[in-house]
């Protein structure tokens, strides 16, 4: 009897710990939901689970959402790790909600673009373009998009969609065609003003902005890459074009939350998103662009519009917007652009 | 005397909520009264700049703009809901009854995104509307619905519609029938009637339902914010615009503490004028 007595109680404390030890290997990762959880899941979840035998589990929200919530929980973040926009990765940052990476302890990471070094507590995990996309069906006659001078053509009057919640891409487009750039952005305002009768609408999200081009209510918009490749595999007419100044790039990153108890596993886990495969699975996955140099992404993906996998289509088609800058100059920017665009 | 003190013990939950709100409403306050700091979540030392900006003539505008297309969707939504109310209360057929509960409410079972999309298909260039117009003649272009303040408005009746006439119908409910038939004996026609004595002892349901659907107007968002495209531009998407896009969360709170100032003026009138017309109707 006592016998029996001690080995239940043996085995009810080997399963207690056996259960902490398990919860003590799940990553916790903060990430946007839908798609784009499915598709961490998928690449980077995978591997790491392969590599470590650890569980990824995910706390899902809107960017600001998530910003709000760790910057509620600092000290004692609710994750591990957070996935979000390089800009939006720089007010956690700014915030000191970021650990600063050590890139000794992430190998892959050695032959990342510079561009993805966004700060010292956030690198780049994957990359993709707000550019000129448009209707074929429904684009006046003669009408090309070779540059983005070609928005402030009279052809295009009443037909352009721009994004509401984010002017940074043409603010900064039109003071490169102003002769300046997006740190002395009051050069192009006058050039901003000339585009308002191209401009039709203004899109809220993803949603909105595939809805207004299906319909053709705004049939040329300003709009991410991944929604053009999205509407065009559901049967829109839609091409998607590089002007010759090149597409605004944006980045989503990654980081480790100051204070995580796990900081072994969260490098494993940002080792594991650099893993060249997993990279070319992401770029798959999403038509996104890798941020490792000589990712094996298939070539079919890889000669889409926006999807960089060379340092010279870097150099050559992408405008970067200093994420920092964007960071502070967002609300400046928003602002002037509801008081002189949208509101007029 | 029944003792009613264990009452008492059914208002703790609401008091819990009411402290909830009140700790919320106690931090948009302080953050209305804080300053800016670009690219950075962290906010400055206190000032009143963000109250001083709220005069600015483009936010003047838009509170403009929210109150007169609140003043529309109500006077709209009163125009199409009360008919149906009052056939809704008046119609002797029970089937009928029955058939006109479940088109008024109906509208409250999807929610307000998918109902606003299904918008977005009728009012389109190409929507349900323009084609119907096109293809029988009445028009050559298709009429510019979508991004206007009278597409706004036709989405917001819609949406504000059940609530109009479950109110009206409340207070024709209370309208005894009898006063009209009494009426009719004397030889008042259908719209003397309906002027003389159904209008004026449903006012208290006119005014209450006019004004609650104009408050619950000012606070729309998705509607606006889908169909408007960014050139209809309501209160609650400007304070979205400026805490969610820009990150310029005491702003944002400023227009929010304005936005509920004034629905807190608007329901003290609620009051003001209910009381004034309900002593109108014991008068009446």
């Amino acid at each position: 009897m006592r016998k029996s007595v001690t080995a239940a109680a043996l085995a009810a404390v080997l399963a207690v710990g056996s259960l902490q030890a398990a919860r003590a290997e799940t990553l916790l990762v903060s990430s946007w939901g839908g798609s784009w959880q499915e598709m961490i899941a998928k690449t980077i979840g995978k591997k790491f689970t392969e590599t470590t035998g650890a569980k990824v589990e995910f706390v899902t929200g809107g960017t600001i959402d998530r910003l709000n919530k760790a910057k509620l929980a600092a000290g004692d973040p609710e994750t591990d790790i957070t996935l979000t926009t390089s800009h939006v990765g720089w007010l956690y940052q700014s915030s000191g909600l970021f650990e600063t990476l050590d890139y000794a302890r992430i190998p892959n990471a050695a032959k990342i673009f510079p561009e993805a070094r966004i700060s010292p507590g956030h690198v780049g995990v994957w990359s993709y373009v707000y550019t000129i996309g448009y209707r074929k069906d429904l684009l006046p006659e003669g009408l090309t998009f070779d540059s983005w001078e070609d928005l402030w053509s009279p052809k295009m009057k009443g037909l352009l969609g721009l994004p509401d919640f984010d002017p940074s891409h043409i603010i900064a487009v039109s003071a490169i065609l102003s002769g300046a750039d997006p740190q002395h952005w009051e050069k192009g305002q006058d050039k901003l003003l000339a585009l308002k009768p191209s401009i039709k609408a203004f899109y809220t999200n993803d949603a909105s902005s595939q809805q207004m081009m299906s319909s053709g209510e705004t049939p040329v918009q300003i709009l991410l890459s991944g929604n053009a490749f999205y509407q065009m595999g559901q049967g829109v007419d839609l091409a998607l074009v590089i002007p010759k100044e090149g597409a605004v790039i944006g980045i989503d990153a990654i980081g480790i939350m100051k204070g995580t108890k796990k900081s072994e596993l969260a490098y494993k886990f940002i080792d594991a998103a650099f893993d060249p495969e997993v990279q070319a699975e992401i770029a798959s996955f999403k038509k996104l662009g890798p941020m490792v140099e000589g990712a094996p992404v298939d070539p079919a993906i890889a000669r889409l519009p926006g999807v960089f996998t060379t340092a010279e289509q870097w150099k050559e088609q992408a405008i970067v917007i200093d994420h920092k800058l964007r960071a502070e100059k967002l609300g400046e920017w928003k602002q002037w652009f509801t008081e002189h665009m949208i509101a007029q | 005397m029944i003792d009613q003190s264990y009452l008492r013990r059914f208002l703790l939950p609401a008091l819990l909520l009411a402290a909830v709100y009140a700790c919320a409403l106690a931090a948009i306050v302080q953050y209305a009264f804080r300053t800016f700091v670009p690219g950075s979540l962290e906010v400055g030392p206190p000032t009143l700049h963000n109250l001083a900006r709220l005069v600015d003539p483009l936010y003047a505008r838009v509170f403009g703009d929210s109150l007169l297309i609140g003043l529309y969707t109500a006077a709209a939504t009163l125009l199409v809901g009360y008919p149906l109310a009052y056939a809704l209360v008046r119609t002797p057929s029970r089937a009928l009854r029955s058939a006109l509960f479940v088109v008024a409410i109906t509208p409250l079972f999807t929610g307000e995104i998918v109902r606003t999309y299904a918008w977005l298909n009728v009012l389109g260039a190409n929507g349900f509307i323009n084609r119907i117009l096109l293809w029988s003649g009445l028009i050559g272009q298709p009429l510019e619905l979508m991004f206007t303040t009278l597409g706004v408005c036709i989405a917001l009746v819609h949406f504000s519609l059940p609530v109009m006439v479950m109110i009206l119908a409340a207070a024709l409910a209370h309208v005894d029938p009898r006063y009209e038939r009494a009426a009719a004996t004397l030889g008042a026609g259908p719209l003397r009637r309906f002027a003389l004595i159904t209008l004026p002892l449903s006012m208290p349901g006119v005014v209450s339902g006019f004004v609650t659907i104009f408050a619950w107007t000012l606070s729309a968002f998705a509607t606006p914010q889908l169909i408007g495209g960014g050139r209809v531009t309501m209160i609650s998407n400007l304070v979205y615009q400026l805490g969610f896009a820009s990150f310029n969360f005491p702003f944002a709170a400023a227009l929010s503490l304005a936005a509920i100032l004034l629905t807190v003026l608007l329901l003290a009138l609620l009051r003001w004028s209910q009381a004034r017309v309900d002593r109108m109707a014991v008068h009446a």
